[in-house]
């Protein structure tokens, strides 16, 4: 009889008594199947243990200062970096607060859609119903889609008078990296756009528009990420900044 | 500076005010952090959303760090919790127990593909786990917790952190040595 699962866990964490042990040890030399997976599961332990870390997006600490900075903390005493300037500050406060209108955007699309579903489910079971129920789901969905698309356009009408304002901070070399990244993503807008206009419920188009949308976002937010780093001066964050925005450009 | 004056100051400066010191607390821990947290919720943008909400609380609550364990352990320590909730949040929004999910527990032996698991291959895989063996499966073979701790941490009894790690095994199993 092959050992159950619980002893073959036991077994490859080395938690069993010597006489368990001895039990599965000579069931293993006999039964090749067991011996198989006992060696596939130690393999997959052991790789599990070594795995990489992971490092996050580049704009994850820009995204954290900002939050950091509109913290309203009155017993820590504030001090403003040179670098940090009045317009500066208006400017990062602004792009956050765009930022966090446009999470919440998605976030209550994303609800809409899974709301959508169970509607959807509901009204299989009546005929008469069923129509009715899924146009009105699909308005929903297409209302909500409206919405999200309403608060990223803003976020990143926002965003781009940012950078424009500030491009000259650039060199050549980057400022073309940055148009060139922007005009793949505004491809990938004006398709998604037409396909949601030939077909306006299809759910790939839709996504695919969002997740456009949070591309041109994402960039955009490096972006002013970057500038902020070159304006404090700090070579290495700029650096990893770029290094970040031309490898989502591969 | 010994480890600990190097905490105690990151600390100090940071409740003064200084960005430029919670900016190096960030990148010491920032990776091993956005790691657990992408793989507990199974997705880089949530891991993403988690890796924010986990050092706003670290910012805010900084100045309860005592010293009594290292920074980076008390970083863990509640990015771990954080991590939890996130997960006990999100089974509950799906009125859904860990137990009864992906209750295909059926194995067949079968075998092996002789190449060696990649671990990018591998990384890939535990986003796909079904909700439940995932979490057990990245506290127990990833972060090294022995499964009473596991079944502490998950709420769930000790037998199922042992059922759902195996569950977590075989199916990777089924992925990457078929």
């Amino acid at each position: 009889m092959h050992p159950n699962d619980a002893a073959i866990t036991d077994y490859i964490d080395g938690t069993l008594d010597v006489r368990e042990r001895a039990e599965i040890d000579r069931h293993l030399e006999s039964c090749a199947a067991c011996r198989r997976l006992v060696e596939d599961f130690r393999e997959i332990k052991g790789v599990a243990r070594s795995l990489d870390l992971r490092e996050p997006p580049v704009r994850s600490w820009t995204r954290l200062e900002r939050a950091i900075k509109l913290e309203e903390r009155p017993s820590v005493a504030r001090r403003s970096p040179a670098w940090l300037q009045p317009r500066q500050l208006a400017w990062l406060a602004a792009a956050a607060a765009l930022v966090l209108s446009t999470v919440v955007g998605l976030k209550f699309m994303s609800n809409g859609a899974r709301r959508a579903a169970p509607a959807a489910n509901t009204a299989a079971q009546s005929a008469a119903a069923d129509a009715a129920s899924a146009n009105a789901s699909a308005q929903s969905v297409e209302a909500e889609l409206r919405q999200a698309e309403d608060h990223y356009e803003k976020a990143i009408k926002g965003l781009e008078q940012i950078a424009n304002a500030e491009q000259d901070v650039f060199d050549p070399k980057t400022a073309a990296t940055l148009q060139k990244n922007l005009a793949v993503i505004d491809q990938a807008i004006s398709e998604s756009r037409a396909a949601l206009r030939a077909e306006p419920a299809s759910e790939p188009a839709q996504e695919s528009l969002l997740e456009s949308f949070k591309a041109k976002m994402g960039l955009l937010q490096d972006t002013v990420a970057l500038i902020n780093e070159m304006r404090k001066g700090n070579d290495a964050g700029a650096a990893r900044i770029v290094s970040g925005i031309k490898q989502k450009g591969d | 500076m010994r480890a600990e004056a190097a905490d105690a100051d990151i600390v100090a400066r940071t409740q003064a005010g200084d960005t430029d010191a919670f900016e190096v607390l960030y990148r010491r821990h920032a990776a091993r952090i956005y790691t657990l947290a992408c793989r507990m919720a199974g997705s880089a943008d949530d891991g993403e959303d988690l890796l924010q909400e986990i050092f706003l609380q670290v910012y805010r609550k900084l100045g309860s760090f005592k010293g009594d364990a290292a920074l980076g352990t008390w970083v863990y320590r509640l990015a771990l919790n954080h991590c939890l909730d996130y997960v006990r949040s999100r089974r509950a929004k799906m009125n859904k127990l860990t137990e009864t999910l992906d209750t295909d527990t059926s194995f067949e032996p079968h075998a092996p593909r002789e190449t060696p698991i990649a671990r990018m291959d591998l990384e890939r895989a535990i986003e796909r786990l079904p909700e439940g063996c995932r979490e057990a499966f990245v506290l127990h073979d990833v972060e090294g917790f022995d499964h009473k701790e596991v079944a502490g941490l998950l709420d769930i009894a000790e037998g199922t952190s042992k059922s759902q790690v195996f569950k977590a095994r075989a199916k990777l199993r089924g992925w990457l040595k078929k």
